[in-house]
């Protein structure tokens, strides 16, 4: 038979043959068939050396075209079929996305650690500095330097605790706030100071939902040249927008500390309800949570730091981290900041 | 301290009555509003009646059929109290009248006989606790006098927190005062008539103790009447939430309210001698209070004696053996100003906390003690039908000055700002009692009962507080830069990286059990720094280390059905070692800690997990000090006592040992009912958060690397990372990276021996490497190894 006819005929053929393969192995059989050594091409291509020398271009012409013609075929088919396989294995080996099938370990910073660090993050975008210091404290520094009369009864024994410990008249006792870092920054830096001061405080109290005898404070202190009150208002507010958003407002009510003079009570606009919503589940309707406490330095105390109340001034707060997080998160009783229960710890 | 409104304004013209635009008022001068509550609102058709007739009721033993005049004609209502008669004046809510609670009074019949309205009793009008019987009235008011006009409603009574330097603002006059200084509106003392008869008070006083007491007065009224107090005395002190007792201790305590003075009143009968003594106590001395309690004095205790001994303490409580009963017919008035701290310290003592201690403590004006004894003996004779001695003691010890502040301008303004001038300044402290002279400086003269103003500062926050915090501006200052050191971004860093790995951070109190750590095998004796007062026993020791609060949060967890557990903590512990840099102070460092129970890692429904064990905390470590950038860290095998000492390691961080990773000894483990093995740790954070270098960069090499294994027999006390580090250093500058991935025990392999193989990657900067090259590298690490007594396996 006339080589360029069967050529032909395979082109003819080949689609049918090809159509016919329903899996890549049978497709590989086919190929074999149409294209291997012993089919049509393979034979034409092996006889090529003995064709007449014009018939040669013709055949190989017609060579190349069933070549190229059935591999695309094949190619063709080959592609449909490895999709369908395709198809078949993710269908097969679809998992339930429902199911939690890998757990990565998930820690948390204790809440109160988020929330200190949200507050001193907020107060080193203003330009503070964050400062430390002892918790066994000299009473000089949590008291003596601050103003405190030697009679005044937070230096009692029912409200500090004292450390059976050293020289009796260098008393010890655990700080009752993280002001006395105030004290020892002023004493060792120069104005301006400008520090947060972050850290756990003692009070001799018995646990109840809303006492704890070791807590955290973050204290605030600025001195400066110029420093006038209405800096401590603007600072706090400013506080108090970015930690509750820029809604909030803040009130400001006189009251007394003896480290401050003027001393104030700052009051922050209830995030949760526009004011006083009756029955408010933060406010309780009032509208205001009382927060912290603040002032402008008292003299006594920049003098006892040896700074010169005539040239510089400052202001001072200190707010209750346990409180900010319970208010802010509904936190029902402060003991759960102690117990260090998973499942309490794991909602933050 | 409670202010009803009604009471205040016996001193006050104020521009309002309305409840919110006062408490504004009142928060804004710092008297801190608690809590508002509205008497007499809810109630209505309450009347003066007169009861004309009594009569038994038919069918019931223990009710009274009263025939009642309120105003519209004799009714008959029914009673069920006792405590009056025919005649009695009364207060009777007519049919129709709503009662406190929206209860409504009706027409209706009790065991068949009609009543129309109720006889009431103070508690069903709200007016106090007193509910034994009905209100009798005194005076024989006018029947169908609407009861609301006798006493005083309704009325807004203001709670309010005083701040301890304000000893004046715990009283209706010194509200008011405030208050007036505030709205800029008059306020005034009403004016004080006794009614004397000649006669000399028949005691002299002698104050040994001139600090403790500054001033004693003392007056006698004689004739009195003991007797229920009227019906409106008793009302206001209900309102500020005193019981009332008698018309005498009552008047004590009213005026205490009105003018800020406590009082007392001895039966003038019982005192024995003429001579009344302010002295110390001696020990060994008791006195019999007024709740009859016998107590045990004190060489601090400031008592007053008469001849027979102790009769009364100063500014506290009185004694029972001069108190003033039903008896006494003449009454000694004491009004005397005590020390603040003297009172403060015994009534602690004493348990003996009282309205009277409150305002000593604070520091009662020694100025008022005459006045406020004037007024409660006029108080005492009208309401007693006595009659006060013309002359009175008044034993002044210790001379009172008004204080003289000059105060500049300046001052105010460098704390205020500069919109305060001269006038302003002197406009508010005039209000606020002051007397103002001169210019630059302005000199204040501070009366004697505001002891809280020493200095300009002092000043400036009254004309702050006048003025109203509100009303200043919100400003910020100009601050220098400021940023968190070195070390706080590095505990933030070891924080965040323990928290990556799975923990959650513990905040445990800083106490410790002796017991505790007595299973821990560590010393719970005199290197422990322990509290002087602890209020309980749990809280008398500081930590020497965070282990027993983890393990303590671990068994919580535990305990409450949660058998995997990680946690960390981040504290200080402390020793009774005197600090290297502060002997004064105790040693107390910064150290984080780790204790992990249970599943660890990537948990999978279709896998398995790992145990937490000594290797898990070893490894933890090993994460911790890459994420820190730790270079130069040695582990050494160790065996600290309460450790698992075969599962031990400590950290020895550029030639200094800085703590423990590993396992808790099982037998710790088993006393802290911790079921299954405990991976812990406890590190000093300052090595750990100190500066390091910056990590030096080189670029990766894009030839191929040659990676091959290498496993070596090793005894199983040689420690791996000495072969890891001896086959690197003959590796040299071509090692990439090393790992152990296997380690076997067991099978054919000789006891106390192991088998470890060991991954190695070499690869050059600049040339891909040949077999050549390699070959004698891999002989030379090998050797490396056999040096230290490995052999390679299968060799």
């Amino acid at each position: 038979m006339d080589p360029i006819a069967k050529l032909d005929e395979s082109i003819t053929t080949a689609p049918e043959n090809i159509e016919a393969a329903e899996t890549l192995s049978a497709l590989e059989e086919v190929e074999t068939r149409l294209l291997g050594k012993d089919s049509v091409v393979g034979e034409v291509r092996r006889s090529m050396g003995g064709l007449e020398k014009e018939l040669r271009p013709k055949v190989g012409a017609k060579l190349n075209e069933a070549t190229g013609l059935i591999q695309d075929l094949l190619d063709e088919k080959r592609n449909e079929l490895q999709d369908q396989e395709l198809e078949l294995q993710l269908r097969d080996e679809a998992i339930d996305v429902t199911l939690d099938a890998v757990s990565f370990p998930r820690g948390r910073l204790h809440i109160i650690q988020q929330t200190i660090d949200e507050v001193i993050d907020i107060f080193v975008g203003l330009g503070y500095q964050v400062a430390d210091g002892p918790e066994a404290e000299l009473a000089w520094y949590n008291f003596d330097a601050l103003n405190t009369p030697s009679t005044h009864p937070s230096r009692l024994e029912s409200d500090t605790m004292y450390l059976d410990w050293g020289d009796p008249r260098d008393e010890v006792l655990l700080r009752t706030h993280t002001s006395p870092v105030q004290a020892r920054w002023m004493e060792s830096h120069e104005p301006p100071v400008y520090i947060v001061v972050p850290g756990r405080t003692y009070r001799t109290d018995t646990v109840d939902a809303t006492h704890l005898p070791v807590f955290h404070q973050i204290e605030g202190l600025a001195v400066d040249e110029n420093i006038v009150f209405s800096d401590l208002k603007g600072t706090l507010l400013h506080w108090a927008r970015e930690f509750f958003g820029p809604q909030s407002q803040v009130r400001l009510r006189p009251s007394f500390f003896p480290f401050t003079e003027p001393s104030a009570e700052m009051d922050v606009s209830c995030f949760a309800c526009d004011g006083g919503e009756p029955g408010c589940r933060v406010c309780g309707g009032a509208g205001w949570l009382e927060l912290l406490g603040c002032g402008m330095v008292d003299p006594n105390v920049l003098e006892a730091a040896g700074y010169d109340p005539n040239r510089v001034s400052g202001f001072a707060f200190g707010m209750g981290p346990e409180r900010l997080a319970m208010v802010r998160h509904g936190i029902d009783s402060i003991k759960h900041f102690i117990d260090n229960d998973l499942r309490f710890l794991g909602q933050f | 301290m409670k202010v009803p409104l009604r009471w205040l304004q016996d001193f006050i013209e104020l521009p309002t009555t309305e409840i919110e635009t006062l408490t504004t008022a009142l928060n804004t001068v710092g008297l801190t509003v608690e809590g508002v509550e509205e008497l007499g609102i809810g109630w209505s058709d309450v009347y003066v009646g007169r009861v004309d007739a009594i009569e038994s009721h038919p069918d019931a033993d223990k009710i009274r059929v009263c025939q009642v005049d309120s105003g519209e004609g004799t009714r008959q209502i029914i009673c069920g109290a006792w405590n009056f008669e025919e005649g009695a004046h009364v207060a009777v809510a007519r049919p129709g009248a709503i009662l406190p609670g929206g209860f409504e009074i009706g027409q209706r019949k009790i065991r068949g006989v009609q009543s129309n309205g109720m006889i009431c009793s103070e508690s069903e009008l709200g007016l106090g606790d007193d509910h034994a019987g009905i209100i009798v009235l005194e005076g024989e008011p006018e029947p169908g006098t609407p009861f609301s006009e006798l006493v005083e409603l309704p009325d807004v009574v203001f709670d309010l927190d005083i701040t301890p330097n304000r000893p004046d603002a715990m009283s209706m006059l010194g509200v008011a005062r405030d208050l007036a200084a505030f709205f800029d509106t008059s306020f005034r003392v009403p004016e004080i008539v006794v009614p004397e008869i000649d006669g000399r008070t028949p005691v002299q006083v002698e104050i040994v103790d001139a600090l403790g007491c500054r001033r004693f007065t003392a007056r006698e009224i004689t004739g009195v009447e003991v007797g229920p107090s009227p019906f409106r005395v008793r009302h206001r002190l209900a309102k500020v939430g005193v019981r009332a007792i008698s018309n005498v201790v009552d008047v004590t305590n009213y005026v205490m309210f009105e003018l800020g003075h406590p009082l007392h009143a001895f039966d003038a009968d019982t005192i024995v001698g003429d001579r009344l003594v302010v002295k110390r106590a001696s020990e060994g001395e008791t006195l019999v209070t007024l709740d009859d309690i016998e107590r045990d004095l004190t060489p601090e205790d400031l008592i007053i004696y008469d001849d027979k001994g102790p009769t009364s303490m100063s500014g506290t409580m009185g004694g029972a053996r001069s108190e003033v009963s039903g008896q006494t017919t003449r009454v000694l008035m004491e009004a005397a100003s005590w020390d603040p701290p003297t009172i403060m310290y015994m009534a602690r003592r004493h348990n003996l906390i009282s309205e009277a201690s409150a305002r000593f403590e604070r520091g009662v004006d020694p100025s008022l003690a005459d006045i406020a004894n004037e007024r409660a003996s006029a108080m005492v004779a009208a309401l007693t039908d006595g009659k006060v001695l013309a002359e009175a003691v008044d034993v002044i010890a210790t001379p009172i000055e008004p204080a003289l502040i000059e105060l500049r301008t300046q001052d105010v303004q460098r704390l205020l700002g500069p919109g305060f001038d001269a006038g302003y300044i002197s406009g508010i402290l005039t209000r606020l009692g002051m007397s103002v002279q001169g210019h630059e400086p302005l000199s204040v003269t501070v009366p004697t009962f505001r002891p809280d103003l020493t200095r300009p500062a002092d000043l400036t926050e009254e004309v702050a507080r006048i003025h109203g915090y509100d009303r200043f501006e919100a400003t910020l200052p100009t601050g220098p830069s400021g940023g968190l050191t070195t070390e706080q971004l590095r505990t933030r860093r070891l924080a965040s990286v323990l928290v990556g790995a799975g923990l959650t951070q513990a905040i445990n109190l800083p106490f410790v059990s002796p017991a505790d750590l007595r299973t821990l095998g560590q010393p719970g004796g005199s290197e422990l720094l322990t509290v002087k007062n602890p209020l309980r026993e749990e809280e008398s020791n500081l930590r020497p280390t965070l282990l027993p609060g983890l393990l303590n949060s671990i068994r919580y967890n535990i305990s409450h059905g949660l058998p995997s557990v990680a946690l960390f903590e981040i504290g200080k512990v402390f020793t009774s070692e005197p600090d290297a840099s502060d002997p004064r102070l105790p040693v107390q460092f910064d150290t984080v800690g780790w204790a992990v129970v249970g599943e660890v890692g990537i948990d999978g429904v279709h896998g398995q997990v790992i145990q937490a064990d000594g290797a898990v905390s070893i490894g933890i470590w090993r994460l911790l000090a890459a994420g820190l950038g730790l270079e130069d860290v040695d582990l050494r095998s160790s065996s600290p006592p309460g450790w698992h000492p075969g599962r031990t390691a400590e950290i020895v961080l550029a030639g200094e040992m800085i703590g423990h990773v590993g396992e808790l000894s099982p037998r710790v483990a088993r006393d802290f009912e911790i079921p299954g093995r405990v991976a812990i740790a406890e590190l000093n954070l300052a090595p750990l958060t100190g500066p390091v270098a910056p990590p030096i960069s080189h670029s990766p090499s894009v030839f191929p690397p040659v990676d091959f294994d290498l496993s070596f027999v090793i005894a199983n006390d040689l420690p791996v990372a000495k072969i890891v580090r001896a086959t690197a250093i003959a590796a040299g500058d071509l090692l990439e990276s090393s790992s152990v991935f296997d380690e076997f025990r067991g099978g054919d392999l000789e006891s106390a021996s192991r088998a470890v193989a060991i991954r190695y990657r070499l690869r050059a900067a600049d040339r891909t490497l040949t077999n050549e090259e390699v070959a004698p590298t891999r002989n030379a690490m090998i050797r490396a190894a056999e040096g230290l007594g490995a052999k390679l396996r299968g060799a």
